[in-house]
């Protein structure tokens, strides 16, 4: 049932959202190749924009896979946390602490920097 | 008809213009960036009309019709104080030379638009690809195997180079930034090269305009000049500056009492100018123009700073400043102030306080009557002008901004003031 | 009983994002009237003038996008913020989607927002776009941590992801009282998911408007539609979890729910305007230097609470 609503509510605001894009303009002619270039404020690109582009913050892309984890570890812990009690609170101690001297390393290294 | 009810409800809504300013055309930008039933638009995609304000010199006819070819339909053309091109005379467009009819022009401009009562909007480029690609190529594509060709009408960005802040070497993307973009000085073209988003190298292809000043300045370097006036202009030339930067910050209800301040330059009392500016400082520093918008980078060396002049070279520490020789300022207890780092952030709290001295410098000269008196020499807000007009000085950006990443630039190049003072003072 | 269980709740979510939509609108140009910008028009015209206009463009394509990704990213954003917003218990018996694991169904949520809004930028091949969409990535990886660090604050006393569950563990006392921190450390996802405000940094003014500077017509507008909906369902989920849902005296839950959510808009839209544009670099330092540990404090405080 409950993925039957999700289904219907996926269904219906892509489809609706298609629609609202599509039926405005349904009989408009193509854009000409001009009006297509690149808005540069009058000037004109030598190349293609898709490219090997550096990404500026790949360091702290590493930093957050490993969060990433913790985060899938989080998921179940939550749900039992109540009945572990300190057990719990122990463990995720351990991990959170064991994560924050990552995030210190990474300050000092630069990680955070837009380089 | 669901279309008519639907054009008549958008034709209620502002008039969205995008502004191509020629030669003195920021004169009506300021106007209409006050009017509430204008929205001026970064993306011509994102406008109904083109606005060409001031004369666009013959060179910088092409960067226009490709600017004009961007808007998508419906739109129209409007020319104020410019000389419409020769294609568009045809189709009939509307020439505007008086600031008060401008405004009303462009909504009106805008309502025909959307009832469909101006026909086809003209396109003046040929509709071709820029590079020739059908049935060239393995597949038509354009591209010759794994390197080179013109996929898809342009080249892939190919060669890679080493980076200036990490030394990777991946590809760069080179291109030319026209005279035409809305968010640095008018006509000001460079060829910009990038890397991801650190500028990498930046050459100025042709100037930024010059500025028309305030008639003030002019006759002060001529004749004796009330002290309260010149300050008065100086303030209403830095907000307009501290405008575009705080358009360029996402601040627009601020960038908009900014000018709404400039404007009541000339008119209001010195007293209440200085409490509204007052005001307004503080509420730039809470909403966290500095803190948070404003980079500390785009620091000027020496050489540059002294080669600059005006408030730059005070914000890098050279305490130089023309108004200290003058006996009528010296009388009112003039001092010059100056910050220590030369860059972006300093440049702009050196700025605000050279605001805040004018009108306390205003305030006494008004008491006094004071006059200045020196001739020859006047510190305009650029900079000095001793024999010659502060001149253009693009060329600095070509050594300040490789390096920076692109809101950093961007931000530098509204917190100095590249573009030379024009010869012509403002109407 | 399909009636109940399906057919309200659905009425109930696209009714919200609409009229959500719209208030959200409305409450930005009130906003921009407070801090003294004059508007065209009356704050309750002036989006469905901008609507009609948007729908009257031409829409706009590029040289060579990505055409799928051209086309369907402001639809996907919509589709996103709806399943969003599907998740929020309406009152006791009405949830469109009572799964038991609501919360990490929003986590999904809030990660693919980040390849939606990368897809428009991308998909158009043009420079100031791509620029703004690689650049807005750094902040979507950022504010996913945060986000789920503070929910999962507050599924601790629920002992349960299911969104129902948190709401019935506030009977006592909301969480926003019981996790001070949480709310304001949500807000501030808010923003970020939407990019809007201090966290622009994919539409932003200094590319000339980022990854929308080629988009116009009716593709901007189901563009705008989806931001303001993803934020609709955003407050959506922030009411369930910090403010009660649909707990509440003497009005029906459903009209609880949307007050609290119009409430949690209307501050959302006065900080979206409040503050000036934070530069990337300032901005990953702030996240991962300074929101990320509070919302480790936030979390070991609702954990300690949750044991008391």
């Amino acid at each position: 049932m409950e993925l039957l609503a999700l289904l219907i509510v996926l269904l219906i605001s892509l489809g609706g959202g298609l629609l609202l894009q599509w039926w405005p303009n349904r009989r408009q002619p193509m854009a000409t190749y001009p009006q297509r270039a690149p808005f540069l404020g009058g000037g004109w690109p030598d190349t293609h924009a898709w490219s090997r582009y550096h990404l500026r913050y790949y360091p702290m892309t590493l930093l957050l896979i490993a969060f990433e984890m913790e985060m899938m570890f989080m998921y179940p812990w939550a749900v039992v946390y109540v009945e572990q009690g300190m057990k719990a609170v122990m463990e995720m101690g351990m991990f959170l602490a064991i994560l924050c001297v990552g995030i210190l390393y990474g300050w000092r290294e630069g990680v955070f920097k837009w380089q | 008809m669901a279309v008519s009810w639907l054009s008549r409800l958008a034709a209620r809504g502002p008039a969205t213009v995008f502004p191509a300013l020629g030669m003195q055309g920021e004169e009506a930008f300021y106007q209409l960036a006050l009017h509430p039933e204008i929205e001026l638009v970064d993306s011509p995609r994102h406008a109904s009309l083109l606005l060409v304000a001031g004369g666009v010199p013959p060179e910088l006819h092409e960067p226009l019709r490709r600017v004009h070819d961007q808007l998508p339909a419906p739109f129209t053309t409007l020319w104020y104080q410019s000389e419409p091109l020769l294609e568009l005379q045809q189709a009939g467009v509307v020439r505007v030379d008086s600031l008060e009819a401008l405004p009303d022009a462009l909504v009106d401009a805008h309502r025909k638009v959307l009832r469909g009562e101006l026909g086809v909007s003209p396109r003046l480029l040929v509709d071709e690809p820029p590079n020739p690609w059908r049935g060239l190529g393995d597949d038509g594509h354009g591209g010759e195997g794994m390197m080179g060709g013109v996929p898809y009408g342009r080249p892939m960005a190919m060669p890679p180079t080493q980076d200036l802040r990490d030394g990777l070497a991946l590809d760069t993307l080179t291109f030319r930034l026209g005279p035409f973009f809305p968010l640095w000085p008018a006509g000001l073209e460079a060829e910009v090269i990038l890397q991801g988003d650190i500028v990498q190298q930046f050459s100025v292809q042709s100037r930024p305009f010059p500025r028309a000043m305030s008639p003030v300045f002019f006759d002060a370097w001529e004749h004796a000049m009330s002290i309260a006036r010149l300050e008065r202009a100086r303030v209403q030339y830095h907000l307009r500056a501290l405008f575009h930067a705080l358009h360029l910050a996402g601040l627009p209800d601020l960038a908009w009492r900014a000018l709404r301040l400039a404007e009541a330059c000339d008119r209001q009392t010195i007293t209440a100018l200085e409490k509204g500016f007052k005001d307004f400082e503080r509420c730039l520093k809470r909403r966290g123009f500095f803190a948070l918008h404003l980079p500390t980078c785009g620091t000027l060396n020496t050489e540059h700073a002294e080669a600059l002049g005006g408030f730059a070279a005070r914000a890098a520490g050279i305490e130089g400043d023309a108004r200290r020789d003058d006996e009528g300022y010296r009388r009112l207890g003039f001092s010059a102030i100056s910050q220590q780092a030369g860059d972006t952030q300093s440049r702009w709290r050196q700025r605000l306080a050279e605001v805040a001295q004018s009108l306390t410098l205003a305030a006494r000269a008004q008491q006094n009557d004071a006059v200045t008196a020196t001739t020859g020499v006047v510190e305009t807000p650029r900079g000095v002008w001793r024999d010659e007009r502060p001149g253009d000085a693009s060329a600095l950006l070509e050594k300040l901004l490789p390096g920076l990443e692109w809101g950093e630039a961007l931000a530098t190049i509204a917190s100095l003031d590249v573009a030379g003072v024009s010869q012509w003072a403002r109407p | 009983m399909i009636l109940d269980q399906l057919i309200w709740p659905l009425l109930l979510v696209f009714a919200t994002l609409g009229g959500g939509v719209y208030l959200l609108a409305v409450l930005d140009g009130l906003a921009a009237r407070s801090f003294g910008l004059p508007q065209a028009q009356s704050v309750w015209l002036l989006p469905l003038s901008r609507g009609a206009w948007l729908l009257s463009q031409q829409a706009n394509v590029t040289e060579a996008p990505d055409w799928w990704g051209w086309r369907l990213a402001p639809a996907l954003y919509l589709t996103l913020a709806a399943i969003g917003l599907a998740l929020v218990p309406w009152s006791r018996d009405w949830v469109a989607t009572d799964i038991t694991t609501s919360l990490v169904l929003w986590g999904s949520v809030e990660a693919l927002a980040t390849v939606v809004i990368f897809l428009q930028g991308w998909s158009a091949n043009t420079h100031l776009a791509l620029i703004g969409a690689y650049r807005y990535v750094a902040l979507g990886l950022s504010y996913i941590l945060i986000s789920m660090f503070v929910l999962i604050g507050v599924t601790l006393p629920a002992e349960s992801l299911a969104l129902t569950q948190v709401v019935a563990s506030q009977q006592e006392l909301w969480n926003v009282l019981r996790q001070p921190l949480g709310l304001p450390l949500f807000l501030i996802v808010g923003l970020s998911i939407t990019f809007r405000g201090p966290f622009n940094l994919a539409d932003s003014t200094d590319l000339a408007g980022g990854t929308s500077v080629e988009v116009s017509g009716p593709q901007r507008l189901v563009w705008e539609f989806a931001r303001s909906a993803m934020l609709v369902a955003f407050s959506g989920i922030a009411t369930t979890a910090f403010l009660g849902g649909w707990l509440g005296p003497w009005l029906p839950g459903p009209l609880w729910v949307m007050l609290k959510m119009l409430a949690v808009l209307a501050i959302l839209a006065w900080l979206g305007r409040w503050f000036a544009r934070i530069t990337p670099e300032r901005c990953i330092s702030l996240m991962w230097l300074a929101l990320l540990p509070l919302s480790f404090i936030d979390l070991i405080w609702a954990g300690v609470e949750a044991l008391l």
